[in-house]
């Protein structure tokens, strides 16, 4: 190595220790600001509560890269019964297969949270109307929110326009073109996605995508993240979109 | 007046017998006498004595004479004369020489009734048992000798039911007399519906209508009061007369400022129109308007072309802006509170996103919309009640414009409120900002936003009776709300509270430090929340099954408070009703300390601003009840009045209050000036008396009126006397007469 060479060399080096600090401290500045968000994931007793054990922290790291919410990017796992259940305003519950009925306690716990602010992102892993995790949970939201049933959600609801304005959810696979909910008054605090969301937001250890998403293919998987996302974001602010002020915009937006 | 009647009660039967009884007796004698005597002589004897007996059948049918004495006195009349103050105007709208004032109509009235060499009042006093009254609101009995003095001041005229007041007071034979312009105002108008008058009535009507000039605004209606940016309207009917062909402009003005003006094409010498003006307020509070005509020529009334009310502008809703920092669980429930609330109208923002997030889509495929910080602060922050910064930095978005506009929106009587987080308070760099002296809470840039705490909210003494967090009525139901209240996690600690704390943070590590102050900054209130995690009080109660309406609660008494709802203010006028001049007004007012207990100590200044401006001051006193206070005024004119209190407590001031009332004279007696000849004329036919107009009153009208009462009011018979003429001298005399003759006749003849 010639002398240049060798004074280019340490400059870098000198340039990227001086740097590496401060770097860190941007890349760690967003977990040193207080938590603002945090997914918890119910625990439930038969089935498969846990399909996608690695699905929760690209969609933080996603919500954290996109908007302003400060997340945790670890989820916490929950059960109906946890004391501290009400800490966590949304709440994701998903699956494969047949689980065992909630207990009475359990579903006044659910009734309770979704009927005073609380919201339930449902997620059916499997995809099978009428099958497994899907019939369970239909069954159970029955006892929850009795003489309630989920209906699709109109195009244009605050759900999907909350970030991002979405013509188009995602998943793993396009069982539905849409999403559906059960209205507690004015809000939808029970969104119920077929598609497998948690399966498109899945990657394993080595950063690898777990599940490839079909038909739709990458962009379907953006899309599953952009409904993540808004869903989060829907949670935290309601119908905040469905306010005056923010339509004309969004209307002139969607004729485009 | 003497007449004979047969008044006896025998049966004819009985009397005819008697009458064949004496028939045969008086054939028996005369057989007998003719006896004795020649046929001549029989003959006069036996007549002689058929005279006798026919007398005393004559007795028999009760002869009586009956003596009517009638003595005819004078008729009852009861004269009323109109002195209301429309009497006052002239009576004829014709112009007067040399600009000289016409004579009003009570002038031509007792103009009428005393002059002459033999005034009319003293024929009328001969003639009739006269009773005089003077007529307006009530009838006034008056003598004769002061018709000169009397004055058209009387407020009003219920001509109609003073009618029949009159005729119900008067004898069945007698009659009413009126000298009256026909303007009435009391509770009836017209004589639809009203029984017939007992007694004729005799109208003189008083006043010109043929060439009367007059413009008014005969009914207006307005509400009461209004709501901010909702137009109001206000109904109007113009009446003229004697305008035919003019163009009349109608302004309709808010204190001296013209809102709006309409014209109105007069197209009928009676002419009337009803127009409907509006108007929407900005600002809030009592607002006087008047709606008014131009003076027109010829007009011989002007003060019916004005008419003033006022409109009590009132928010209907309270208007809240809030700016959050990100999305927020405290944003959820804060705005869930705010919505269900219906007096509240949310505006909100949230940045949802920050200038470093980086976004993958195009920014036609994102929701967002840019901030309208220009309009919001620069035009239309006036048109909110109270601003919320929740967990919101002003760093990366503010000009110092924007905060030096929050500070005067507070200064000029806003609202603002300030919740913790990360980006709030010192964190938020408040410390530098002009907000620095208008929140409640000490800041020195050094304040820290701190996790990883338990913290309870306490109740001090001033929060246990402050409006914001008094949850319950109960003060010790309401500690223990509190108590129950689930642990915070993280809060903002500020160097100290300025304003008045209501929560401390109750932990050891916390060390009492203030959680929620409240204070004031120029005509505003303000409120910091030192924490992000309020929802907790909802959410996590609702987990532990409690109720969550506490925290909603708290969020709404905030914004109330903030906004300055009549219901929480320290100090308030009750509401005055519509008054009289020279009616004495008792003013009440509400005064309540800081801590909203009512205070029998407090000092109060009223003031009360008449028609023309000047103040008056009026002391007050503490009534028996505590915290209440009255003041009395005596307004002497109508118009509007304003009201204005204020109130402190050992030299710190408790709040003000102003209101204002109206004091008006009920009748509207001179808002309508036309004669009306037309009820006079119907009040007289329908009474069978008759009408006349007194220009043309002369000797002839007199005797008219005579002549009507004697045709309807005959003599009255005083006296009446009945005497049996067997009870008399003469035919008790004739019969002796005849027995003596009868006597003598037969001594002479010999038969004695």
């Amino acid at each position: 190595m010639d002398r240049r060479n060798f004074i280019r060399l340490i400059s870098r080096g000198l340039v990227t220790a001086a740097l590496w600090p401060r770097l860190g401290q941007a890349a760690d500045a967003k977990d040193k600001r207080p938590i603002q968000f945090t997914f918890a994931q119910i625990k439930y007793r038969g089935g498969d509560w846990n399909p996608h054990p690695l699905a929760v922290t690209p969609l933080m790291e996603e919500l954290m890269l996109r908007t302003s919410v400060d997340a945790a990017t670890a989820r916490r796992e929950v059960s109906h019964t946890d004391r501290d259940l009400f800490s966590y305003p949304f709440l994701y519950i998903t699956g494969k297969y047949e689980f065992e009925p909630f207990s009475q306690d359990e579903i006044d716990v659910l009734r309770r949270f979704v009927s005073y602010g609380g919201f339930l992102l449902i997620d059916d892993a499997l995809g099978q109307a009428g099958y497994g995790f899907d019939k369970a949970m239909r069954r159970e939201m029955q006892r929850v929110l009795p003489g309630s049933e989920f209906k699709r959600l109109p195009s244009g609801h605050a759900a999907l326009r909350s970030y991002y304005l979405m013509r188009r959810i995602g998943g793993v696979r396009m069982v539905n073109s849409f999403l559906e909910g059960i209205n507690v008054g004015n809000s939808t605090p029970v969104v119920y996605c077929q598609n497998d969301l948690g399966g498109a937001w899945e990657r394993d250890q080595l950063g690898k995508w777990t599940n490839p998403c079909t038909p739709g293919g990458e962009e379907q998987r953006r899309d599953a993240f952009h409904l993540g996302i808004n869903l989060i974001l829907y949670a935290m602010t309601e119908n905040y979109k469905d306010d005056l002020i923010h339509v004309p915009f969004i209307r002139k937006r969607l004729t485009r | 007046m003497k007449d004979f009647y047969l008044i006896g009660n025998l049966p004819g039967w009985v009397i005819a017998l008697a009458a064949l009884g004496v028939v045969a007796l008086l054939a028996q004698q005369f057989v007998s006498l003719k006896k004795r005597l020649a046929v001549g002589p029989s003959t006069f004897l036996v007549l002689l004595r058929t005279c006798v007996y026919s007398v005393l059948i004559f007795f028999l049918f009760g002869p009586a004479i009956v003596e009517n004495r009638v003595a005819k006195l004078r008729p009852p009349l009861t004269v009323l004369i109109d002195t209301s103050e429309s009497m006052a105007f002239p009576a004829s709208p014709k112009p007067m020489p040399e600009g000289k004032p016409g004579k009003s109509r009570i002038d031509v009235v007792k103009e009428k009734l005393l002059d002459g060499k033999e005034s009319l009042i003293h024929k009328l006093s001969r003639e009739y048992d006269l009773r005089l009254y003077r007529l307006g609101t009530s009838l006034e009995p008056i003598s004769p000798d002061s018709i000169g003095q009397l004055k058209a001041t009387d407020q009003g005229s219920r001509i109609l039911e003073l009618l029949q007041v009159a005729a119900k007071d008067s004898p069945p034979q007698s009659a009413l007399l009126i000298f009256s312009d026909g303007i009435t105002n009391g509770d009836k108008k017209t004589l639809d519906g009203s029984p017939p008058l007992s007694i004729p009535v005799f109208a003189v009507d008083v006043g010109e209508t043929e060439g009367f000039t007059d413009a008014r605004i005969a009914d207006l209606r307005a509400p009461e009061f209004a709501f901010r940016g909702r137009e109001f309207k206000v109904d109007l009917t113009i009446q003229t007369s004697g305008l035919k062909g003019k163009t009349i402009p109608v302004y309709f003005n808010r204190g001296k400022n013209l809102i709006t003006s309409r014209t109105i094409n007069v197209d009928a010498d009676l002419f009337e129109q009803k127009i409907t003006l509006s108007f929407t307020p900005r600002d809030l509070g009592p607002h006087s308007f008047n709606v008014a005509i131009p003076n027109q020529p010829g007009e011989q009334i002007t003060g019916n072309n004005q008419k003033e009310f006022k409109v009590d502008v009132r928010r209907d809703k309270v208007r809240v802006l809030t700016l959050s920092g990100s999305p927020a669980w405290n944003y959820r429930f804060l705005r869930m509170a705010m919505k269900q609330d219906p007096l509240i109208e949310l505006v909100s923002f949230v940045f949802l996103r920050t200038p470093t997030d980086s976004v993958d889509v195009p920014e036609n495929q994102l929701s967002l919309i840019p901030f309208p910080i220009d309009d919001i602060f620069l035009e239309e922050l006036k048109n909110f009640d109270v601003v919320v910064f929740d967990d919101f930095s002003h760093r990366a978005y503010f000009n110092p414009v924007y905060l030096d506009r929050v500070r005067d929106f507070v200064r000029d009587g806003g609202g603002l409120a300030m919740f913790g987080g990360s980006r709030a308070f010192d964190a938020g760099g408040y410390a530098d900002s002009s907000l620095k002296e208008v929140l409640p809470v000490e800041l020195d840039g050094k304040g820290s936003y701190q996790t990883q705490a338990m913290l309870r909210p306490v109740l001090t003494a001033s929060g246990k009776a402050h409006p914001v967090t008094r949850l319950l009525p109960d003060p010790k139901a309401n500690e223990e709300a509190w108590n129950k209240m689930p642990p915070l996690t993280a809060f903002n600690r500020i160097r100290a509270a300025r304003g008045e704390t209501l929560l401390t943070a109750g932990d050891g590590s916390a060390d009492n430090a203030p959680l929620l102050t409240v204070g004031r900054f120029g005509k505003g209130r303000t409120m910091a929340l030192m924490s992000d995690e309020a929802w907790r009080w909802n959410f996590i109660a609702v987990g532990n099954r409690e109720t969550p309406q506490n925290h909603l609660k708290l969020i709404r008494q905030a914004v109330r408070w903030l906004a300055q709802e009549p219901s929480f203010e320290q100090v308030q006028i009750h509401p005055i009703p519509l008054s009289r001049p020279g009616e004495k007004v008792a003013i009440k007012l509400r005064v309540l300390k800081d801590d909203f207990t009512p205070t029998a100590q407090a000092s109060v200044q009223l003031r009360v601003m008449g028609p023309d401006g000047d103040p008056v001051i009026v002391s007050t006193t503490a009534d028996t009840e505590e915290g209440e206070y009255t003041g009395d005024f005596t307004p002497t004119k109508d118009g509007s009045y304003r009201v204005e209190a204020e109130a402190s407590l050992a030299g710190k001031a408790l709040g003000k209050d102003k209101t204002s009332f109206s004091v008006a004279f009920p009748y509207g007696e001179t808002d309508d000036g036309r004669p009306r000849p037309e009820l006079l004329k119907k009040i007289a036919e329908t009474s069978h008396g008759s009408f006349f107009s007194i220009n043309d009153w002369n000797e002839k009208t007199f005797d008219q009126i005579e002549a009507k009462l004697e045709s309807q009011a005959p003599s009255q018979i005083v006296e009446r006397r009945q005497t049996r003429l067997w009870s008399t001298f003469w035919p008790f005399a004739f019969v002796l007469v005849l027995l003596g003759v009868e006597w003598w006749m037969r001594r002479t003849w010999g038969l004695i």
